[in-house]
């Protein structure tokens, strides 16, 4: 399966073509059952060795820090193994990924998706404004829009039908202390609806 | 996890039994081969599927779906025959170890192989590999839990271990792997609807506790509720939350749900996902609140939906916990994106709306530290105390200088801690305890025994004996006062226990004595307050083998589990195998992650598993005439039909049918993909699998037996 034939699944083939993927097209051209064969675990980590390659490709500038840049240790955040991540940050943007050579558990391992980390933040699906849908369509509003109409209703819905008329959907991708302040938010609304992912 | 994924390095034998490391959790492999490749250890694969992990084995044992239990009994039945287990570990620091034995010889090699499929001579020769290659690391994951009786078989895990003696010592121990990357930092914290953050469950003593650590009056606390008796209530969970919005099944509240938060987790994780998606489309409100729409914001074609973008996890900063234990903070690496605000942002912006700030922001002025604080204040039953912010930073600053094989640090500012504190760590002095129940070593420096909860001496059911339920005399710590089993510390601070003393004296007072706060007793292998009090094998709920259902039949209904009616023995229908002739098993694959949300809106993993298929062994496919990359519908039990690809191989056999289930964004058949805000569509999209997993619910945990439904498959 070629990518113009991703596009097509979407639905959105055109635009999507345009913005096509160039990371590695020689996996690009494989097809879809090869790709999902025994060994995609190693062709994920395959992936990794070129991206390692194409950036030291790039010469001495490539294992140099950028000047003025910092280097930023934090944790990936796929699956629970909590592997190390050295972000490199200038102005404000995380310009490179470094693998952590030096973690005590991951020792500079990753797979492909901690290799593609930087993704989370720099994917242009990202979401960047609250949006309400009204007739069908998706509606940008602003954050104060949002907020207080979501505000309003839960507090009608509370005085109507009482506070377990609402379940809250936490999260086991956020902090520790994140997945605290949900708990403690369904006590103080006064409802023991509430679950995570832990559950199934 | 009780010890470590570095632990693992010193095994001498693994089992994995419905884990899929190897693809799940990639990075753990290096120790797991080094244990493999330096100490010669045989790594035995349970799975109904010869998955990636199984490809690393030295030893593949493939297993009927749900059956877990069964063949877990029939190696300790052969251990307990031959006389391999540990006796003088069993006979100090186990409990109820005899009426389980009782149990376990039903399930002779012969039994065994009629219910797993598993040839009786394997049975007994796994066992021998186990018992003469100690300590063993034993693994599981969902393959092993999301059944019906997964309580069951998780409890058949560890009794195992016990059995070899091999819990408490580096290189053993029960490791589950846990899967999403703060999974264990929110089970912690309780984001569960039957407790309070660490598992003070739902009593008034628990909500006292947790009210004086918020510094707010029990009785507003109660004046929030509906009536009292609503606080002690177990609540909707993930599973089956939906059921109170469709009030199709009974549900057992005063007013069906109006309205869902979804913060942060995919809903296409949820079986019987058709269902879902109906309840979404019935919603007075639904508000998602993720960095990408997730499959939930294209699924619901209700109005009354937000969408909040918060920001990823790199844009805010945090601790969380690893499946080891370790507790590592998760520096922000940059601001939130444009447009975006990060979690805790958002809390204070609903909270302060909805009326509550001040009692709720009472303690937390800087965040997320004093949030840190206050939680570790209160969360004394499983030792986040001693874990402060500045000591997490401080580790992290300095992960360098801890050793690979012991996760200790060697010098440096660290100097004896152990990477990450893992939990319970009692005491802003304390190390850290890397492996659970370890009696080798001091309390002060990590080691721990068994924990008296449950009483001190307990009469079976079964049996009428009466047994201690403390630890045998000679069994302690190095340098603890009392040479053997002791009960849980109270009363050191009067009125107080180890886990309600918030001045942490009680804490204090039993490590300066060597002693573990929670006492010293014995592990249990009888849980009298389950329906199976020793766990035994019960067929799962749609079941291809009908003929067993008298023998291991499933358990009466439960009426309001969780909120909910949840059907067990109606549900058991013999006839269903004859329309829906194949086992549905779901798992995981190493480029995507969860529901997918994530993965499939990056580009580069979009690009590397850019489509849904199932898994389908090629004599069947061959019997039915579908080609390789050929498009099949998979429909279930309940309704859910999807249009997928066959992949033909052998990684499956001709019952059992595979699929991924992180894929989203097409509904049985039909394409949601002009329902995601225009331009925030994911790269990839592709039926959900979880439209075609079955009823079915653990009898405890109400998690869904996604790993043992049935389903047919005919020619798209």
């Amino acid at each position: 399966m070629s990518r113009s034939r991703i596009g097509n699944t979407l639905g959105c083939g055109a635009e999507n073509g345009a913005r096509r993927v160039t990371l590695n097209p020689k996996v690009a051209r494989r097809s879809f059952l090869k790709l999902s064969a025994a060994t995609a675990a190693l062709t994920g980590a395959a992936m990794t060795t070129k991206m390692t390659r194409k950036a030291s490709a790039a010469g001495k500038a490539a294992k140099e820090a950028h000047p003025g840049s910092t280097m930023v240790r934090s944790v990936c955040t796929h699956c629970a193994v909590g592997c190390g991540i050295n972000a490199e940050v200038n102005n404000g943007v995380w310009i490179r990924q470094e693998i952590a050579q030096d973690h005590p558990v991951s020792r500079g391992g990753y797979c492909c998706k901690g290799a593609s980390a930087i993704d989370m933040v720099t994917s242009e699906k990202r979401l960047k404004n609250p949006m309400k849908k009204v007739g069908g369509k998706w509606e940008k509003i602003s954050w104060d829009q949002a907020l207080d109409e979501i505000s309003k209703k839960l507090t009608t819905i509370r005085e109507n039908d009482g506070p377990d008329a609402v379940h809250l959907n936490g999260s086991a991708k956020v902090s520790t202390e994140m997945a605290y302040l949900q708990r403690k938010f369904a006590a103080f609304w006064g409802s023991n609806n509430v679950d995570h992912q832990a559950r199934i | 996890m009780t010890n470590s994924l570095n632990d693992m390095r010193h095994a001498k034998s693994l089992i994995f039994i419905g884990s899929n490391a190897a693809e799940a959790h990639p990075i753990s492999m290096q120790h797991i081969l080094h244990a493999k490749e330096v100490n010669n250890a045989p790594i035995i694969v349970v799975d109904p599927r010869f998955t990636k992990l199984a490809a690393k084995a030295s030893d593949f044992v493939r297993i009927r779906p749900g059956t877990d239990a069964a063949f877990m009994l029939g190696l300790i039945n052969v251990i307990i025959q031959n006389g391999w287990q540990d006796k003088e570990f069993i006979e100090t620091r186990v409990a109820g170890y005899e009426e389980m034995a009782v149990v376990a010889a039903d399930y002779t090699p012969e039994a065994v192989e009629e219910i797993t499929g598993i040839p009786a001579s394997e049975t007994v020769r796994i066992a021998k590999i186990l018992a003469t290659n100690r300590p063993t690391s034993l693994t599981w994951c969902m393959g092993g839990t999301q059944h019906h009786i997964g309580s069951s078989i998780t409890r058949t895990f560890c009794i195992l271990q016990l059995v070899l003696g091999n819990m408490g010592k580096s290189g053993g121990g029960t490791n589950i792997f846990r899967g999403h990357d703060n999974v264990q930092g929110a089970t912690d914290m309780c984001v569960l609807s039957h407790s309070l953050p660490a598992y003070y469950g739902l009593s008034d003593g628990s909500w006292k506790h947790w009210c004086r650590v918020w510094d707010v009056d029990y009785d507003w606390m109660v004046s929030r509720f509906k009536e009292k008796k609503w606080m002690n209530a177990k609540g909707f969970t993930l599973s089956r939350w939906y059921e109170g919005v469709l009030q199709e099944e009974k549900i057992e509240q005063y007013t069906p749900l109006k309205a869902v938060i979804q913060w942060g987790c995919g809903s296409n994780s949820n079986s019987q996902y058709h269902r879902v998606k109906r309840a979404l489309d019935m919603l007075d409100l639904y508000v998602i609140i993720d960095p990408f729409p997730t499959m939930a914001a294209a699924a619901c074609e209700s109005d009354n939906v937000y969408l909040l973008p918060c920001s990823s996890q790199y844009e805010t900063s945090g601790s969380v916990t690893s499946t080891s234990r370790q507790i590592q903070w998760r520096h922000k690496i940059v601001d939130p994106i444009a447009g975006c605000k990060d979690d805790y942002e958002i809390m204070a912006e609903l909270v302060k709306r909805l009326g509550f700030a001040d009692k709720f922001y009472k303690n937390i002025k800087q965040v997320p530290e004093d949030i840190t604080l206050e939680l570790g204040r209160g969360s004394l039953t499983i030792g986040y105390n001693g874990q402060t912010p500045d000591r997490i930073k401080k580790h992290m600053a300095n992960w360098h200088t801890f050793d690979i094989e012991t996760l200790q640090a060697k010098g440096g500012p660290c100097d004896g801690e152990y990477y990450g504190m893992p939990w319970p760590c009692w005491t802003t002095e304390h190390p850290g305890t890397p492996i659970l129940y370890d009696i080798s070593k001091e309390v002060t420096k990590g080691g721990l025994p068994f924990r008296n909860r449950f009483g001190l001496e307990k009469k079976y059911d079964s049996s009428g004996r009466t047994e201690n339920q403390l630890a045998a005399v000679g069994v302690a710590n190095p340098g603890c006062e009392v040479q053997g089993g002791y009960p849980e510390f109270k009363d050191v601070v009067p009125g107080t226990n180890w886990k309600t003393d918030l001045s942490q004296k009680t804490l204090k007072e039993a490590l300066r004595r060597g002693m573990a706060p929670f006492g010293n007793a014995r592990a249990r292998c009888v849980v009298w307050t389950f329906p199976d009090q020793v766990p035994i094998h019960r067929e799962p709920l749609h079941t291809p083998r009908p003929d067993l259902i008298e023998k291991y039949p499933t358990y009466e209904d439960k009426p309001n589990h969780y909120r909910v009616h949840t059907r067990y023995k109606s549900e058991q229908k013999p006839d269903l195998v004859k329309e829906f002739p194949l086992v549905l098993t779901t798992g995981r694959m190493v480029e995507h992650m969860g529901g997918g949300a994530e993965t499939r809106s990056n580009k580069y993993l979009s690009e590397l598993q850019p489509e849904m298929y199932a898994e389908v062994n090629p004599m069947l496919a061959n019997n039915m005439g579908i080609r390789d990359g050929e498009e099949i519908w998979i429909e279930s039990p309940e309704g859910g039909k999807i249009r997928v690809k066959a992949k033909l191989t052998e990684r499956v056999d001709e019952k059992t049918i595979f699929m991924p289930y992180h894929f989203g964004g097409v509904l049985m058949g039909r394409s949601l993909a002009g329902n995601y805000p225009k331009g925030h569509e994911p790269y990839v999209i592709g039926e959900a699998a979880n439209v075609c997993t079955n009823y079915g619910y653990d009898i405890i945990t109400q998690i869904q037996a996604t790993k043992d439904g049935l389903c047919k498959v005919s020619k798209a």
